[in-house]
């Protein structure tokens, strides 16, 4: 035995190794494997069947000369945008309210989150009756007021915006993060604002949302970087259309794979990770320059 | 001390504005499904003439045709094999490398710990081209074990970094005690490392299975016979044969969604505590 504390350091190499092989071969082949394999498949054309050929960045070059492709980086980067700065100050909104614990706050808490644990699937589905030109619930409250009728989905003017605002207003995920983050300032702070007379919107603008910014970095960092990958729900709810309205890059991704061309296909996955880690470091060292308390929670 | 009128004034705004905004959302996030509920239970006249209004008789035959058309039971046991398969391989191979990561002191440990973790940055969907041609030379294609290895993996980032903090945070003493008791290192793991760290494994394999049971993408890529289709994807298929019969659509997307939700209201406490154990750290 060697120092107290670390009774058991050093004495299972065959042990340790066994125990971690699963992980490391399973990470292996769907997560490093996979890197590896998409980086060089980007240079090659290749449908899958015929021998691979090695072209350069030639696939590329075609990818961004190609108007539906860059039309896809287009709609994700506004996917990022509105799911960074609409999504999460409506999360922060509704996190600050529910922080100062109104009545059924939990109750609340746990029914905001609801719409992430149900599948893709079902909510597109649900969101496409909602949208729905003759039956739907949107026009149907509309037409309470003498307005609808409007083909929300099919109309390349609000397509886009359609499919978006249904993911950006399921705030649970963020709203919940944030929350935690507010519960963690210590109340001796407030109680000492409370003596001082400051007001909740005070207290709010000098205390809570200081001390939580670098739980907001991290919250709009994430969430920029999901939009930035957004395939899902438009997959299902339009498939891109119309005309490319809503197209993304994964779903480009997904066409030029059902096409057989598996070396463009590779190459939208490789922008895809470089575009979301560009995005990640951009933003954090943007968004936490000269500021402290971000820094202190990293 | 009496406020003056402006500040009672903007206190009631104030009142009027957290209740807009927490009705809004509340409706949000609940009126669709309830909405969904009801015209699941209607005919297909009322949900078109009055799609609002409650319905005259409750039409349970929409879930009759609904199991009946898709198939949906069979649907069901698959998605169900799926979702516990994955959610098996995956605790057991976190929690034997969240053990180790946690206990053991050894070089490359902290590198390791980063890099699987580092994996919740990737965006799966990137790999469908490598997945697809790894699960057909692994002559998996169109079989469910491959979707229960796709989905197990796919969560070893999220469980290794739940299982690890969980394990990080048992006290030492009880196994340097068992230690001293002759325990060896497989019995460290099976008979107390384990055992403790059960709530943990818990939150883990809550987030694996929502994840196996809603997963679309990586099913509609890997599977393509009857015999190995999930419920997503029968969801997703068969709405083309209730083109007109909306009201049974509905009943069939109910169906699918009634495990999810509840597991959640059992679960909803674990899992609010498994998403905010990674905001605390940032």
């Amino acid at each position: 035995m060697r120092r107290g504390g670390s009774t058991f350091s050093g004495r299972h190499r065959l042990g340790i190794g066994i125990f971690l092989a699963p992980v490391l071969i399973l990470y292996g082949a769907f997560f490093l494997y996979p890197l590896c394999f998409i980086s060089i498949t980007s240079l090659m054309e290749w449908t899958g069947i015929s021998k691979a050929q090695f072209v350069g960045l030639e696939n590329y070059k075609k990818l961004f000369s190609d108007s539906t492709f860059t039309m896809g980086i287009r709609n994700n980067f506004i996917w990022a945008f509105a799911s960074g700065f609409i999504q999460i100050p409506l999360a922060t909104l509704v996190a600050l309210i529910l922080a100062r614990k109104p009545p059924l706050w939990k109750f609340l808490r746990t029914l905001y989150f609801l719409p992430n644990v149900i599948s893709a699937v079902a909510l597109a589905m649900l969101w496409k009756a909602i949208y729905n030109p003759t039956y739907g619930l949107l026009n149907g409250l509309l037409a309470l007021v003498g307005m609808g009728g409007h083909n929300w989905l099919g109309d390349t003017a609000t397509a886009l915006t359609a499919v978006i605002a249904q993911s950006v207003l399921y705030i649970g995920y963020f709203m919940i993060i944030i929350l935690a983050a507010i519960s963690n300032i210590p109340d001796s702070l407030y109680e000492a604002a409370e003596i001082d007379g400051a007001s909740v919107l005070q207290q709010t603008f000098r205390i809570t949302l200081p001390m939580i910014t670098g739980t907001l970095v991290t919250s709009i960092t994430l969430a920029m970087a999901y939009g930035m990958r957004h395939f899902e729900a438009t997959f299902l709810m339009t498939g891109g259309g119309p005309a490319y309205a809503t197209t993304t890059m994964g779903i480009q991704l997904y066409n030029k794979m059902d096409a057989f061309r598996y070396g463009e296909a590779s190459a939208i996955g490789a922008i895809l990770i470089l575009l979301g880690t560009v995005l990640i470091v951009l933003i954090r060292s943007l968004l936490s320059k000269n500021d402290p308390m971000a820094e202190a929670a990293q | 001390m009496k406020s003056n009128p402006n500040q009672r004034i903007g206190a009631i705004a104030g009142k009027i504005l957290v209740f807009s905004v927490l009705t809004f959302f509340f409706l949000i996030a609940a009126f669709p499904l309830l909405w969904l509920f009801i015209s699941s239970l209607k005919t297909n006249l009322e949900l078109q003439v009055s799609p609002f209004t409650l319905p005259k008789v409750l039409q349970w035959i929409n879930y009759e045709n609904a199991l009946k058309m898709a198939n949906l039971p069979s649907l069901f046991l698959h998605s169900i094999y799926v979702a516990f398969g994955a959610v098996l391989l995956n605790l057991l191979v976190t929690s034997m490398a969240g053990f180790v990561l946690a206990r053991e002191q050894f070089r490359g440990r902290e590198l390791i710990y980063t890099l699987l973790t580092a994996g919740v940055l990737v965006p799966i969907i990137s790999f469908m081209v490598p997945y697809f041609t790894l699960i057909t030379r692994l002559k998996l294609y169109d079989k469910l074990i491959a979707l229960i290895i796709v989905y197990g993996s796919i969560n070893i980032p999220v469980s290794i970094f739940l299982v690890t903090a969980f394990m990080r945070s048992i006290p030492k003493e009880m196994e340097e005690a068992a230690v001293i008791d002759g325990c060896s290192f497989l019995q460290r793991y099976t008979k107390i490392v384990l055992p403790l760290a059960q709530t943990g494994l818990v939150t883990a394999g809550t987030f694996c299975f929502i994840y196996a049971w809603n997963e679309f993408i990586m099913a509609l890529l890997l599977t393509s016979s009857s015999a190995s289709r999930t419920l997503q994807l029968g969801i997703r298929f068969f709405t083309s044969q209730f083109v007109t019969d909306y009201t049974s659509m509905y009943a069939a997307i109910m169906i699918s969604i009634i495990p999810s939700i509840a597991l959640y209201t059992m679960l909803h406490n674990r899992i609010i505590s498994g998403l905010t154990a990674g905001a605390v750290k940032g």
